[in-house]
């Protein structure tokens, strides 16, 4: 199972490749993290908080250049981005945070609007035009974040914990849209997340990260497989007694 | 408030007090001196006195503003060698009297350095432009530690967000940081220039007060009061009060917008 999901993946190329990197951070130590994500997988880090996945993210993503090692991504536009808490712009209207991006990329107005209509339209926000972030509930800053990032058309999207702060209700409309995302879109994805469950229903490869470190890089199906490592074990909830073939 | 908090019954009484003291300090004045302000006001003095003073504040609240956002934002945001020295010494003059901070400058531009300004055009002892330059001086540490503030509020995700999208440097900062804080700033700018119509010490040392030549509204106040003029003296602190309440209440309603908005995202 494993090594034929391998084998796929082998065959795409890397969207982003991870040499040796690593970073302090306060008495926080991040790697070495040696990983290649491949074009058009949905990769998903799992971890519990504080193991440095928002930090690993946000290097891959730009947000900090004192870093060693490297970390190479392979896209002629730029990485998208949702953060946890949406970062929407607070002071712009749900129309303009969308044509944030579309504005930056010097689109016409005609353009701009056009596509804020259809990007609105495939997210289902496009009641939600005139209003301030401040007024949405949880799924719609969500929906709004993703069409913001998505409008620029990246190549790679990278979700921080996208559904935690989602009830369950809205978080399975949100997962059967991310998938949609990728399809329609056609990019590749990568899901910062501590739920076992997300990591499962959405990734085609996860990469375990404890203590800032990358301790494996499985196939869903293989998650709970049981390991040499005992903290891993331990963060997997693998006690002694269970069968190593378990599988989901 | 609890039934038998003592001492919060006597916190509350201190601050009563205070705010009697306050009101009664402030309105005295008004009491005294409004059946002269029509003819305050119709003064020659005085009008040269209120041009002189709006001019040069605004120009240097300008000066200021432009100075102290980039300068307060890239404290906030960035660190760099010398971070800390740099920004303790920006903060020196906040503590100074200001009649030490005028003396500073006088020591300054009474050196070749101002002989060589004077040369190119540009006088500044004993001339309006000296006033200019001592309320920059002295609103420039205040101005950058308010935008400190202000913009240690804003999540930097948010211009890396921004950055994310396709933003240049410049356009995140304009369009996010400038366009979150515009109100706060517009208030920073009130408030300046609010302190800079009523600058007195740093402006005496400079530029001395000399009778319709650099005579601003707290120099035409002196003025008076040293010629035993007290009814015009007065006349020019209501203008001043009045101006310094519409400034707090303006600023007041507009920094709770935007405290708003910076909240809300």
């Amino acid at each position: 199972m494993i090594q034929q999901c391998e084998e796929e993946v082998d065959w795409m190329e890397d969207i982003v490749s991870i040499k040796d990197v690593r970073m302090k951070v306060g008495e926080f130590q991040l790697g070495p993290i040696d990983l290649d994500i491949k074009r058009g997988e949905v990769f998903a880090f799992l971890g519990k908080t504080g193991a440095g996945k928002t930090l690993l993210m946000e290097l891959i993503g730009g947000f900090y250049t004192h870093y060693e090692g490297t970390i190479q991504v392979f896209s002629d536009v730029p990485v998208g981005i949702v953060l946890q808490e949406y970062a929407l712009f607070p002071h712009l209207t749900v129309a303009e945070n969308i044509a944030y991006g579309l504005k930056c990329h010097h689109y016409s107005k005609s353009e701009t609007q056009k596509k804020v209509k259809d990007i609105t339209s495939f997210f289902g926000i496009n009641h939600l035009l005139g209003q301030y972030p401040d007024t949405l509930s949880g799924g719609e800053k969500q929906r709004t974040a993703l069409a913001r990032t998505m409008a620029i058309r990246p190549d790679l999207l990278l979700l921080d914990e996208p559904f935690s702060a989602l009830d369950v209700a809205t978080k399975e409309r949100i997962y059967g849209q991310i998938l949609k995302i990728k399809e329609e879109f056609d990019c590749t994805i990568v899901i910062i997340t501590h739920d076992f469950h997300e990591a499962i229903r959405l990734a085609d490869r996860v990469g375990i990260l404890l203590h800032g470190k990358v301790k494996d890089v499985v196939a869903p199906g293989e998650l709970f497989v049981r390991r040499q490592d005992n903290e891993v074990n331990e963060f997997l909830g693998i006690g002694e007694n269970v069968d190593k073939k378990r599988t989901i | 408030m609890g039934k038998n908090n003592k001492m919060e019954i006597v916190f509350l009484f201190m601050l009563v007090l205070i705010t009697v003291f306050t009101i009664l300090s402030l309105f005295i004045i008004f009491i005294e001196g409004i059946p002269y302000i029509k003819e305050a006001f119709l003064s020659e003095e005085i009008q040269f006195s209120i041009k002189m003073s709006v001019g040069t504040a605004t120009v240097s609240t300008g000066i200021v503003m432009f100075f102290a956002v980039p300068s307060g934002y890239i404290l906030e945001r960035r660190e760099f060698f010398g971070k800390k020295l740099l920004g303790t010494i920006l903060e020196i003059p906040l503590s100074l009297p200001y009649l030490v901070i005028g003396i500073c400058l006088l020591t300054l531009f009474a050196s070749d350095f101002g002989k060589t300004l004077r040369s190119m055009g540009f006088p500044v002892i004993f001339h309006r432009n000296g006033i200019v330059v001592a309320q920059t001086f002295v609103n420039l540490p205040f101005a950058i530690s308010m935008i400190r503030s202000t913009v240690r509020e804003i999540d930097p995700r948010l211009e890396f967000v921004a950055k994310n999208l396709g933003a240049s440097n410049w356009y995140a900062f304009y369009s996010i940081v400038l366009g979150i804080t515009r109100r706060s700033l517009l208030s920073i700018g009130l408030i300046c220039w609010s302190r800079a119509l009523g600058e007195f010490g740093a402006t005496l040392m400079l530029v001395g007060v000399t009778r319709m030549k650099t005579e601003t509204l707290p120099g035409s106040i002196y003025l008076n009061i040293s010629t035993g003029n007290n009814e015009i003296a007065m006349a020019s602190a209501i203008l001043l009060i009045i101006i310094a309440l519409l400034v707090q209440l303006t600023s007041k309603y507009l920094t709770k917008n935007d405290t708003a908005m910076r909240r809300r995202g």
